[in-house]
């Protein structure tokens, strides 16, 4: 049995306040609630640049080497989720040549996830004693964790928050990731998924076993301060409509564009902005222009913080067109901050979000008349706001940490 | 032993700040403020590079040889600038002025491509650049040149209705099928308005290879330059048209551009059958209508030309559909916008207009890419564009009841 104050060795890649997105994210919820509910933690990272924690014993597994020049590449996060080069690169040509973009920070990528295996396994061989049981999160760290388990005889939990099939849709994502992901899954003792979404997707393109996949659904930290809500912000006297997000074909960025071209024919005055950075960013400056949409589809590149809360507060609606969305954080954020949401029902965090707005992400239709409801009519837009801050508050990560202990009591007992 | 008309253009835009989503609606310049105000940083560069030096030498050649004539074209907000930022500037253009050996041209106060897209706007923007030209300087211009030299058949016809007396462009040769650059032609117009045409490979051998190692002419000598000129006959007209940062900054006074031009001057007058002309010269001399029909041949120019590039065309600043959406969105605002009677949103505007924000959009590569991006203070035309289509955003949202 995994009791309450058994220890758990975590395989991570990214932590906040250097993450790319919402792997560093979940990792801080769940391991907060884990400790809060008594569980050690020793968590791995490929880099030491983490500011002292207090709920976590946190180990740098990276190698000097890595971090000689300034590329920010080399720089933690190691934008694993990223297909293109995190460099912003210059304009060359008029031409963008995806596939190279593509391959070049793979292959420094692979050969760094290869020595953080090593790196991993030597670590957690030194804490054996310490821990029961292997938890890894992501491709990244599966290959670590396939090497401790054989290392020293633990069972490991694969923690699935994104697969290359949700980055890359037409399948023609990356085959080492593919297989990494496939392998890292076939050998752990049993797998987590953050959404049912997700599982399916195991099941069905990866061919996992359903009978060794849990669902732990992410959760979200209450606010400390309430929303500052209203239109105030910026843009005072139009409807505000927000995708945030990276710029990739995964996230239906583009979909955003059609849908503003359809509102617009209905509310003149809408606002549409775009938050995010991505390798179709350039595409989609080019697409918005000569769909005359200038002026009314605005970019505001990547946000954080304190600009990123305010464009949640701001928005009057806010929209997840994805077409694969594994889970989808940044919706419960929106909802936590009084937005209405339309969603797109590829994505996971629609599960934990019945009261938002659900559509298929091609559904341009739909989409459009809910956006008029919203900003037409006050009371269905109270309506969903309410609703979606009662789901919320069934969605937090002691939930998800209790889950998670389930399935390490699971993997134990059948280990 | 031609005439020779030598006109250099002074004009700096408006850069617009990093405009974000954030700045929307909620009263934002939409410029950069001190104490890191970088219109105000590479004015006085430029400045101190090219315009003080270049009038300083261009004041002492009025001076010395009362023969020397020289024009300029000035937006309006290049002196609006100037005055706030390096007054000096101004004070030499009136010394120069003052000679009686120097001529302002018409044009747009923005420096815009009005022309383009509304008659009305266009000949707002050239009424508002009399004003200020009249404000500083005492005169009123009686030649036109238009916003990068872009001409067509129907600029001519706008320009000719305001009045003016004549026009400077490019010689495009397939709009002259061979015949020579160095006559005055006439427009394809009712009025017939007198065109004066650049003289691309004289005035760009100065502006552009002077200090090019690669050009097997190099360096370019007086005595050369001299030879080149030289070798048109009397009756006719060598334009040299060229932005007057090519003194200083895009050629820098280690070059000896300075010392060059100074020089070329001098021994371009020691002979006295060679002449230096200002464009209104040019045209006071023309005999009456009938003749000028007879005498100067047609330039028919159905399409847009401009100075700019190999093409001689517009696409530097409309080609690309960042180019053309915000180019549309923006005079589709005319209406509304005079129609506030708000003198600081027309304003705003206006600068807007200015078509240097959309050269910044340009997407064109090869050889021109390479000049587009030494003029450019963005990293690249997406940014331009972006920037570009928040400040649209927010003139839309002050428009909002």
């Amino acid at each position: 049995m995994f009791s309450s104050d058994d220890a758990v060795f975590m395989i991570g890649w990214e932590y906040p306040p250097h993450n790319s997105g919402g792997l560093g994210v979940a990792c801080q919820g769940i391991t907060e609630s884990l400790s809060e509910m008594g569980t050690q933690i020793f968590f791995t990272l490929p880099h030491g640049n983490v500011v002292p924690l207090r709920h976590m014993q946190v180990l740098n597994c990276s190698d000097a080497s890595w971090f000689t020049n300034s590329n920010p590449s080399n720089q933690p996060p190691f934008f694993a989720y990223s297909s293109s080069s995190p460099v912003p690169h210059r304009f060359y040509a008029g031409k963008f040549d995806q596939t190279r973009l593509h391959l070049l920070p793979e292959s420094e990528l692979e050969e760094k996830v290869g020595q953080y295996a090593d790196l991993v396994a030597t670590e957690g061989k030194k804490h054996e004693r310490e821990y029961r049981i292997i938890h890894a999160h992501d491709w990244m760290s599966f290959p670590a964790a396939r090497k401790l388990a054989q290392a020293t005889g633990k069972p490991y939990v694969a923690h699935v928050h994104s697969t290359e099939m949700d980055r890359i849709p037409d399948g023609n994502g990356s085959q080492y990731i593919i297989n990494t992901e496939l392998e890292g899954m076939s050998h752990a003792t049993r797998v987590i998924a953050v959404s049912y979404y997700t599982k399916q997707l195991l099941v069905h393109t990866y061919g996992i076993d359903p009978a060794k996949i849990d669902v732990v659904h992410n959760g979200i930290t209450p606010l400390v301060y309430p929303p500052d809500t209203g239109r105030h912000h910026f843009a005072p006297k139009r409807p505000v409509i927000v995708f945030m997000g990276r710029l990739t074909v995964q996230k239906g960025a583009e979909y955003f564009l059609h849908l503003a071209r359809a509102v617009l024919q209905k509310i003149p005055s809408a606002l549409f902005i775009v938050a995010g950075s991505g390798d179709m960013y350039h595409q989609l400056l080019l697409e918005t222009a000569d769909q005359k949409l200038s002026a009314h589809v605005l970019f505001s590149g990547f946000v954080r913080d304190k600009q990123r809360e305010t464009l949640l507060d701001r928005a009057d609606v806010f929209v997840m067109p994805s077409i694969s969305e594994p889970f989808g954080l940044v919706a419960l954020e929106a909802a936590q901050r009084h937005t209405p949401v339309i969603v797109s029902k590829n994505a996971g965090v629609s599960e934990v979000l019945p009261s938002a707005i659900q559509t298929d992400f091609w559904d341009i239709q739909k989409m459009t008349n809910e956006i008029v409801r919203m900003v037409a009519k006050p009371t269905a837009y109270q309506q969903v706001v309410t609703g979606q801050l009662n789901d919320i508050s069934q969605a937090t990560w002691s939930a998800a940490s209790a889950k998670i202990k389930e399935v390490y009591q699971k993997v134990l007992l059948n280990y | 032993m031609p005439q020779l008309c030598f006109y250099l253009h002074l004009h700096q835009p408006r850069r617009l700040k990093k405009m974000n989503v954030f700045d929307v609606g909620v009263h934002s310049s939409y410029y950069e403020s001190e104490p890191n105000d970088g219109n105000r940083i590479i004015f006085q560069k430029v400045a101190q590079k090219s315009y003080l030096p270049m009038l300083r030498l261009l004041r002492d050649l009025t001076a010395w040889h009362p023969e020397f004539k020289v024009s300029f074209s000035i937006t309006g907000v290049f002196l609006e600038q100037a005055e706030v930022y390096q007054p000096e500037v101004i004070s030499l253009l009136q010394e120069i002025m003052a000679t009686g050996q120097a001529e302002i041209l018409g044009e747009t106060y923005y420096h815009s491509l009005a022309a383009l897209y509304s008659e009305a706007e266009f000949r707002i923007q050239v009424q508002k650049h009399r004003q200020i030209i009249q404000r500083f300087f005492g005169v009123t211009p009686r030649v036109f040149r238009n916003t990068e030299l872009i001409y067509s058949n129907h600029i001519a016809s706008l320009v000719e209705k305001m009045p003016f007396e004549g026009v400077l462009t490019e010689a495009v040769d397939r709009y002259l099928h061979g015949r020579p650059k160095t006559k005055l032609y006439h427009s394809y117009t009712p009025k017939r308005l007198p065109l004066l045409l650049k003289n691309a490979e004289l005035s760009d051998d100065i502006a552009f290879r002077f200090s090019d190692k690669n050009w097997s002419e190099h360096p370019l000598t007086v005595e050369k330059y001299l030879h080149w000129v030289e070798i048109y006959p009397e009756d006719h007209l060598v334009n040299l048209f060229m932005d007057f940062e090519t003194f200083g900054e895009h050629q820098w006074e280690d070059t000896g551009i300075f010392f060059f031009w100074g020089k070329f001057v001098e021994e371009f007058l020691k002979k006295n059958w060679n002449k230096f002309v200002t464009p209104s010269e040019v045209v006071a001399a023309l005999p009456s209508h009938a003749e000028l029909w007879a005498e100067h041949p047609c330039y028919d120019v159905p399409e847009l030309i401009s100075w700019a590039d190999v093409d001689r065309d517009i696409t530097a600043w409309r080609d690309n559909p960042l180019q053309f959406d915000t180019l549309d969105k923006l005079y589709q605002l005319e209406e509304n916008i005079t129609a506030t009677n708000d003198i600081s949103l027309i304003d705003d505007w206006r600068n807007l207009q200015t078509s240097d924000h959309f050269y910044y959009m340009c997407t064109k590569w090869s050889a021109d890419g390479d000049v587009h991006s030494y003029f450019s203070p963005y990293e690249d035309p997406y940014e331009a564009y972006r920037r570009f289509s928040v400040v649209l955003a927010d003139l839309e949202e002050r428009l909002m009841e």
